[in-house]
């Protein structure tokens, strides 16, 4: 076979599983939030309903609106602060040596971790009675002792931050520690021999040298914030009450288990809404080194 | 303080601070490790030390709870979703890397959007499908909507390790006689095999991991090992020292598999965006 021929040969396998399992998906859930599409009644989808799914939830529902909400507050905590953490932690490794570089493996273990066990690992850290966090944020701040923090609103949001945030800041400043690297040394070397202190050769030279870096790191965080479902799904199944269910968490109650999958559909593709700019902003940096 | 002074100061400083981020990182994992083999009654007492007992990991194989259907149901969807993802994958990234293509930025834009769209959204249309094909809770349908998670990272990593490989052994071949297929076969493949094995890896941890779309398609036949959790929450509560066991068995096989692939990590979940 002639190379222009096989080029398209080999590249088809690919696409056909990325349409059948991405693009398909995307445009029948874009067909079904147009639907009824209750799924414990015959005739599944039961016929088209325009707009209502969307106008349902924009001005009916204010679950809807609290899942946006705690989904905003979620991802802008967690990016801001994991983002922070992982970078001091990053400049804190970057140097390696023997001491830094085994610091720099073990980071690797909490990633491999899945969400899901990440949940339930909180869930027991935080457990009132037995949970080892529990007791120890109640000997350093005492009025915390008697607290059960998976029952109170806002702390419970906290927890399920803090578990995001312990995940996910192993990667990010795996991802930071090899930006630095790359960051040429003689310019910092020259700094420090012209008597700059370490703040203004971080702010100076540092810092705007990994802004390309720390800004696929923001996009990327932010995608998977976005999505998060499986740490909540098993530390706080969304509660107490609402007080931390995710867009995603929404999305997966109402579709599965009140089988309203035309309404699901429809929370599904506003949350799709977000996730193409990002994706856009993402590829844009991916395709400039190209 | 002098100069030198000053140095060691912060260098204490530095390590103080990296020791707490070290315990911070490793204390839930360690927490579980203990609690795996402590007995029920441990559990409940925050015991450092305790006689250790491996009666845990034999309970869960245990009925009710049967782990081992569930290990073997992990086994076999993610090693079967890395069977047909990487093979898949090498052709298209081959293809990605050596040619110019039409639409080609198009494609690859495409390939690397899939991994943002969020799974609840992919899962709804499958559900009704699988329904209707009585493909709910088996393990096909799993590993069909398991390569739409893999496929992006797969084509995306093996791409980078194509790249990496200088082209004139290719040309040389080429100009010897040998077809493309046959360049291909004898010198892109032995080349590029630890890169393949590299992602076949990661792919596969993603795979094991992977918990909304078997916690949506299954509920006995095809239960994977991270949904397999929620059996160990009894009616006085959760069950945590067979949870922690179960969490071990869960965790540690890919903790090993992420150690021997350590280096590419970061290049897989960026997708090239960061080298």
């Amino acid at each position: 076979m002639r190379d222009n021929k096989l080029k398209y040969v080999l590249v088809l396998p690919a696409i056909l599983v990325v349409f059948a399992t991405a693009v398909w998906p995307l445009i029948e859930s874009l067909r079904l939030s147009f639907t009824v599409g209750r799924l414990t009644k015959p005739n599944f989808p039961q016929g088209y309903l325009g707009w209502e799914n969307y106008t349902w939830a924009f001005l009916e529902e204010p679950a809807f609106w609290n899942s946006v909400q705690v989904t905003a507050v979620y991802t802008i905590v967690t990016v801001v602060l994991t983002t922070v953490l992982a970078l001091g932690l990053a400049l804190l490794l970057a140097p390696g040596g023997k001491f830094r570089g085994g610091m720099q493996t073990l980071l690797i273990l909490p990633f491999a971790m899945s969400p899901a066990l990440i949940g339930v690992s909180f869930r027991f850290m935080f457990n009132p009675e037995f949970g080892l966090f529990d007791s120890f944020f109640g000997i350093i701040f005492p009025p915390l002792a008697e607290i059960s923090w998976l029952s109170d609103p806002t702390l419970a949001f906290v927890v399920v931050v803090m578990a995001d945030v312990w995940g996910w800041i192993p990667f990010l400043t795996l991802v930071l520690i090899g930006g630095l690297a790359s960051i040429p040394q003689d310019t910092i070397e020259a700094a420090q021999v012209d008597g700059a202190s370490g703040w203004r050769v971080f702010k100076d030279i540092t810092l705007p040298q990994l802004l390309p870096v720390l800004a696929v790191v923001l996009i990327l965080k932010a995608i998977f914030s976005l999505k998060t479902f499986d740490q909540v799904y098993m530390l706080t199944n969304g509660g107490p009450g609402t007080a931390t269910q995710t867009l995603s968490h929404y999305i997966y109650f109402n579709g599965m288990k009140y089988g309203q999958i035309g309404y699901s559909s429809a929370v599904a593709w506003l949350m799709v809404i977000p996730m193409i700019f990002l994706t856009y902003l993402y590829a844009k940096h991916v395709f400039k080194k190209g | 303080m002098t100069g030198k002074q000053r140095k060691r100061f912060w260098n204490t400083i530095q390590i103080i601070l990296i020791v707490i981020a070290a315990i911070i990182m490793i204390t839930p994992i360690l927490w579980i490790f203990l609690a795996a083999f402590k007995t029920h009654v441990d559990v409940y007492q925050l015991k450092l030390f305790f006689t250790p007992t491996l009666e845990n990991f034999s309970t869960v194989f245990d009925a009710p709870y049967n782990l081992g259907d569930k290990l073997i149901n992990s086994t076999i969807v993610a090693g079967v979703t890395v069977l047909f993802a990487i093979p898949i994958a090498t052709c298209a990234a081959y293809s990605f890397s050596r040619f110019k293509l039409r639409f080609e930025t198009s494609m690859l834009v495409m390939i690397l959007a899939t991994q943002f769209v969020p799974a609840v959204v992919i899962i709804l249309p499958f559900f009704v499908m699988f329904r209707d094909l009585g493909l709910l809770d088996t393990r096909i349908g799993l590993i069909l909507v398991n390569l739409a998670i893999v496929m992006p990272f797969a084509i995306w990593m093996i791409k980078g390790f194509i790249d990496g490989i200088p082209l004139d052994t290719e040309e040389a071949a080429m100009v010897d006689g040998s077809t493309r297929i046959q360049v291909i076969l004898n010198i892109v493949l032995p080349m590029a095999a630890p890169g393949l094995f590299t992602a076949g890896i990661f792919c596969f941890i993603i795979a094991w991991n992977e918990f909304l779309f078997a916690l949506i398609l299954t509920n006995k036949d095809a239960v994977t090992l991270p949904i397999g959790l929620a059996l160990f929450k009894g009616e006085e509560g959760d069950l945590w020292n067979l949870l922690s066991a179960a969490g071990i068995i869960i965790m540690l096989p890919m903790f090993v598999l992420a150690l021997i692939i350590r280096k590419h990590f970061v290049q897989g979940m960026t997708m090239g965006a960061v080298r």
